[in-house]
């Protein structure tokens, strides 16, 4: 038997692996995309915080700078290609304190040396005129209107579809327990050996350890675990911007953010973990979250909490993002924080560029097959509020998950899409059926029995 | 987009809101047309397949599901229209209301709209329960559906999280999917369910129940695998492989608060008069809608009470 051999393997589907396959799914190339869990997406970048970045405060010159602010475009270009929701709501970093007030005109100058000349500067009066429901004592702010928010699940969707659709291997369930570095480089994995000439590592959490199968070693990650509140979408009026801590000498504070889906959203928390698979959330982080938000938006804790999350980025001893070509046709693509998706498809296009440099011969380009996604964003129509989709289609019409008015037709379609989920989360991540208040007091059993089925 | 008139138009197809339906059909009213967001009309007792149901209203001791038809008839047979799979979405004036159904969109507009929503027990992250999110976490509703409407695999050890009425009709359900209840946990200093029910359920079903006590952690990664609990600043675990969250309800109030009416803040209800008025006239709220919460037959009479003011009304 002949061993097939690929050209490129991509250790990791969350938003930045997915991407690099897309990108390379434009090329003649053979290109297999594997991941330990059962779902694109399931790991890091499933709790991200969902702002589409500008990249106004990245450190000027970095990395990071450079790919957040390219990444921004072409996901926001993308967004629109595809449909994925975006809106444009803009930021507003308040200070609270006299320090963070003298820094605001430090951070307008650092957005410029990002190159985002955008931002102003706006009186505590103006702060309270765009945002009446914020807690006393905001001192000024620095408005940036280009920080939007947008869904953070669909786009993966949509890279890994493209990326299948054009040809792309995506394996799933398929976890790396070892590699042998040659001509051809092997990956040992749980389902058997796959045989690549090229190896990008986009293994998140683990790329570290990915590293050191190579026999790398130039970070060590460390989960940096973020706990995040969801309030219920009857609080989403309180807050119409991106209300973004100033950074001071008290450290990062936390953000309220509306997201597209309709609610708002509290946090994230910092807090580094020995354990890379502690996504629990924990009562000094629920704590801590409730003290920083009843000062930024004291109604909002009256409100309902429709989920509690818990992300871990991946965090390194380097302030910049960690992508590097080694030898041996072996890239690197960690230290990915949660600027990573905005930054996911200029990460992608330099790591293209980064296997050209390396000798790799990218052959014909091919036109992407194009994909719509379901709109899963609140303010624009979705399939029940859609008098044709139900007149095509009677199952648009049938709510299955009330709180998030998700419908059988939107399951329906997901688990028959080319990328469909595997458990209850991935069904949520791509309809919004069982993420609402009752957290499926309704729907939990349908949507069970829908997905076990399949 | 079709457009419909009536006289009287109730969101909400449970015991409170069929009650009402067919009090106003008897009182002469032409019209009365109820929205039902689930597939089948008569709310949550539909799925509460023990016995304890109907004595205030028919004077017999029925369970859930047999309760449950007893009102879906009776409605038909007294000329009520009943929408399944619809739901009431956005008020488009003040009489108007957008419903989604697989038929299509529809604006209903009526002289009166009873809301009757009802109540849903607080789901973990609403108690905000710190801990991963692993499967086998329930509430009593999703766990009866599970159980009864669907036939799902539960677990084999659970743990129920408060000791309200409904916490012991937890009790019930676990035990006929074949699940033994290791414990019942409160944070008060007692159970809050008839005396009886506690001491009867206690033995037969040979729980315990452990007061003055919070739920500080769920454990498990992919499954449940126990619960961290904290008693007198004691902490210890408790093995199981199923969480109940039951009671602790709050009102469906979505249709209310998206009408711009005011809420109490205690139980996050819609204000109402004494007649079950909200703040504008001709638009009610009844049964569990309105907390704190009741038994179904309660809800239904006091339903009645209601329908028999609104039709006076509408005279």
């Amino acid at each position: 038997m002949i061993k097939k051999i690929c050209d490129v393997a991509i250790i990791g589907a969350g938003v930045v692996g997915t991407a690099i396959a897309r990108e390379l799914a434009q090329h003649d190339l053979s290109i297999v995309l594997i991941d330990a869990a059962s779902d694109v997406g399931d790991g890091t970048s499933k709790a991200n915080t969902a702002i589409l970045h500008t990249g106004f405060d990245m450190v000027p010159g970095s990395l990071e700078s450079r790919l957040v602010a390219r990444g921004y475009h072409l996901l926001a270009a993308y967004a629109a290609e595809v449909g994925i929701a975006v809106e444009k709501l803009g930021a507003l970093l308040v200070a609270w304190s006299d320090e963070e007030l003298a820094n605001l005109p430090k951070l307008q100058a650092k957005a410029v040396e990002n190159g985002y000349k955008d931002s102003v500067l706006i009186s505590a009066t103006d702060v309270y005129a765009r945002e009446a429901h914020l807690g006393k004592g905001a001192l000024g702010a620095l408005y940036v209107p280009g920080e939007w928010i947008i869904d953070p699940w669909t786009p993966i969707v949509a890279f890994a579809t493209q990326a299948k659709l054009a040809g792309a291997e995506i394996r799933l369930n398929t976890k790396v327990t070892g590699v042998s570095i040659g001509d051809i480089h092997t990956l040992h994995t749980s389902d058997g050996d796959i045989s690549a000439r090229y190896v990008i590592n986009a293994a998140g959490l683990y790329s570290d350890e990915i590293d050191g199968a190579f026999g790398i070693k130039d970070f060590t990650v460390v989960a940096r675990r973020g706990e995040l509140m969801v309030f219920d979408k009857l609080s989403r009026t309180l807050i119409s911007h991106i209300i973004l801590p100033v950074p001071s000498s008290m450290g990062k504070g936390v953000l309220v953010s509306p997201t597209v889906f309709g609610n708002i959203m509290l946090g994230p928390t910092a807090q580094n973990l020995d354990d890379k698979s502690a996504s629990g959330s924990s009562e000094d982080g629920l704590k801590f979250l409730r003290e920083k938000g009843s000062r930024i938006a004291p109604e909002l804790l009256g409100e309902e909490i429709t989920a509690i999350y818990a992300g871990l980025r991946a965090s390194t001893e380097h302030s910049d993002f960690q992508i590097r070509a080694h030898e041996n046709r072996y890239i690197t693509v960690g230290g990915i924080r949660s600027t990573g998706l905005t930054a996911s498809m200029a990460i992608a296009e330099h790591v293209k560029e980064l296997l050209v440099a390396g000798g790799l011969s990218l052959g014909d380009t091919k036109a992407l097959p194009h994909v719509s996604m379901p709109n899963l964003g609140e303010a624009f129509k979705r399939p029940y509020q859609d008098e044709s989709a139900i007149a095509e289609n009677s199952q648009y019409g049938e709510i299955i998950c009330h709180c998030e008015r998700a419908t059988r037709g939107e399951v329906m379609d997901a688990l028959d899409s080319a990328i469909p989920p595997t458990n209850m989360g991935g069904l949520g991540r791509r309809t919004r059926a069982g993420l609402g208040r009752c957290q499926g007091f309704y729907c939990h059993s349908e949507l069970r029995k829908l997905l076990e089925k399949k | 987009m079709k457009r419909t008139e009536v006289d009287v138009l109730i969101i909400g197809g449970g015991p409170a809101g069929l009650a009402a339906a067919i009090e106003l059909k008897k009182s002469g009213v032409k019209s009365v047309r109820v929205i039902e967001r689930e597939r089948v009309a008569g709310g949550v007792p539909r799925h509460s397949f023990h016995p304890g149901y109907g004595l205030r209203d028919f004077k017999r001791f029925l369970s859930g599901p047999r309760y449950a038809q007893k009102y879906v008839d009776a409605a038909v047979a007294a000329g009520v229209q009943i929408s399944t799979s619809s739901t009431a979405t956005t008020w488009i004036s003040e009489y108007e209301l957008e419903v989604t159904a697989p038929t299509g969109l529809e604006v209903i507009s009526a002289r009166s709209i009873i809301l009757a929503t009802g109540a849903r027990e607080r789901a973990r992250a609403a108690r905000a329960v710190p801990g991963k999110r692993p499967a086998g976490i329930y509430t009593t509703g999703s766990l009866q559906q599970s159980t009864y409407l669907e036939d799902l695999e539960i677990g084999t050890r659970a743990v129920v999280v408060g000791a309200e009425h409904v916490s012991f009709s937890a009790v019930m359900t676990l035990k006929h999917a074949g699940v033994k209840t290791v414990a019942m946990l409160t944070d008060k200093n007692k159970h809050e369910s008839v005396g009886l029910v506690r001491f009867a359920l206690g033995i037969w079903y040979r729980f315990k129940l452990i007061t003055k006590t919070e739920i500080v952690e769920v454990l498990g990664d992919k499954r449940v695998t126990g619960v961290r609990i904290r008693r007198a600043g004691v902490e210890s675990v408790i093995a199981c492989d199923t969480i109940v969250f039951t009671g602790n309800w709050i009102p469906d109030n979505e249709l209310a608060r998206r009408g711009g009416f005011d809420i109490d803040i205690t139980h996050k209800s819609p204000l109402v008069d004494a007649a079950s008025q909200m703040q504008r006239p001709g638009i009610y709220a009844i049964g569990n809608l309105v907390l704190p919460i009741k038994a179904a037959d309660q809800c239904a009479v006091d339903a009645k009470i209601v329908a028999r003011k609104v039709a006076a009304s509408l005279r």
